[in-house]
């Protein structure tokens, strides 16, 4: 949860794009990263903006983490995996996001589910997503309207890179063949549709998707090596991400039936099937 | 299947001429989805639709109808299949085809058509194949944030994430 990023005067020679200042932190086992339009955060005051802004998201993140984190033994929910509390005896606040898993497991027929094959409750795929979405309350309250987050490659975005222009802010899509190379870009906030970008896959850690099979679920390699959806909020997109990665082309379809989103999924062979959103 | 499409419907029109001039009837109103009638036996006459479901109907608002050529028997009642009128929608022209059985809709389709480009239309919101050429392009020097599949802690220090916050701090 260390600051690994510090101030430095801008050096990056004249891009195009427009410019921005960034900071990151550790949590949930990634990269956080805020950025906030150069205009924003002001040379009058010294980055006093986009340090208590990302002081605020460290906060949600850091609360959210220290009770959901099943990595660390003094938290409600390894407590829970152990077996020393249950449900009745956990917090309003854990409950609640149980609530919300199980909620999406309903709305995404079991392909969504918080418990691991072997029995223990893991909201992990829940709660990044709902801290980027509490992340985005915290920006609102410190009075910061145009700003990018990135959560270990799920982005919610607010405003504009360029305040004023209404030029969306613009995401690319790391292509899981080629991690140093964009398979696609997607505009999000301001003009665009959407503000939010979540993806899944196997690209970076293993299968680490649980696929789910009737009254069961299983350990099986996806269809999809990535899948990527933008929505309106994170959490939906976050949701559905996984759960077309764990359901396949059926989920695919039943996502873009019942939801307004964008998708885009890379087969195993690196082949694409997408929504028309993505289409150049 | 053009071809095919053609004779169809040449032969499906032939036999409503040869009914209208049986009957006597006068055909007045050629507009009518109604009044081009003719009894089908058969749900294989989609084809015969899709081609009068081309640009001359689609631009006169007309409906057509098909129907088997040997079925010249006629009737009053609204039985058949008919082909509405190009749509035109954000996914491209759209047309329905209806069944109608005994005065009552038991069918809706809808006739896959293609645009001027002779590309399949998107009618639904549905995620099709999709060349890699053809999906909206970034370089990643364009880009404010990049999105993937989770990354760790560790791998990130190589990820071009790491490298535009960099570029930020």
């Amino acid at each position: 949860m260390q600051q690994t990023s510090k101030t430095l005067a801008a050096e990056s020679p004249a891009r195009s794009a427009p410019a921005l200042k960034s900071r990151t932190f550790q949590c949930m086992g990634t990269v956080i990263s805020l950025a906030l339009p150069t205009a924003t955060v002001g040379a009058a005051d010294g980055g006093q903006v986009l340090e208590g802004a990302a002081a605020a998201v460290e906060r949600v993140f850091a609360g959210l983490d220290a009770m959901f984190s099943l990595y660390r033994p003094d938290s409600e929910a390894s407590r829970m995996a152990r077996g020393e509390i249950t449900l009745r005896d956990a917090s309003a606040a854990f409950r609640a996001r149980f609530e919300d898993a199980t909620g999406w497991r309903l709305l995404t027929e079991g392909f969504f589910t918080p418990e691991r094959p072997d029995g223990v409750l893991d909201l992990s795929g829940i709660i990044k997503g709902y801290a980027i979405d509490q992340a985005a309350t915290a920006l609102e309250s410190v009075g910061v309207e145009d700003w990018c987050l990135n959560a270990g490659g799920d982005v919610l975005v607010s405003g504009s890179p360029a305040p004023g222009t209404g030029s969306p802010w613009l995401a690319g899509i790391v292509d899981p063949q080629d991690r140093g190379a964009l398979l696609s870009g997607f505009p999000l906030g301001d003009a665009g549709r959407f503000a939010a970008l979540a993806t899944s896959g196997s690209a970076e850690r293993g299968d680490h998707i649980w696929k789910a099979g009737v009254g069961r679920t299983e350990f099986r390699r996806s269809e999809f090596r990535q899948v990527s959806v933008a929505a309106r909020d994170i959490v939906t997109a976050d949701v559905l991400a996984t759960a077309v990665v764990a359901g396949g082309r059926r989920m695919l379809d039943w996502a873009t039936d019942s939801w307004d989103v964008e998708v885009l999924a890379v087969l195993g062979n690196g082949e694409l099937i997408a929504t028309s959103g993505f289409r150049a | 299947m053009r071809i095919r499409a053609a004779v169809s419907a040449a032969l499906a029109s032939a036999g409503i001429l040869l009914v209208g001039w049986q009957s006597g009837a006068h055909v007045a109103d050629t507009g009518s989805a109604a009044a081009t009638t003719s009894a089908t036996t058969s749900n294989g006459t989609s084809s015969g639709s899709a081609a009068g479901g081309g640009a001359s109907s689609g631009s006169s608002g007309s409906s057509s109808s098909s129907g088997s050529s040997g079925s010249a028997g006629a009737t009053a009642q609204a039985a058949g299949t008919y082909a509405g009128s190009l749509v035109q929608t954000r996914f491209g022209a759209v047309q329905v085809q209806i069944t109608v059985k005994a005065g009552a809709i038991t069918d809706v389709t809808a006739l896959q058509l293609t645009d001027e480009d002779r590309k399949s239309v998107q009618i639904s919101t549905r995620a099709a194949p999709l060349l890699r050429a053809e999906v909206i392009k970034a370089q990643s020097a364009q880009v404010q944030t990049i999105g993937g599949a989770t990354v760790t802690s560790a791998a990130y220090l190589s990820s071009l994430q790491a490298a535009l916050d960099a570029a930020n701090l």
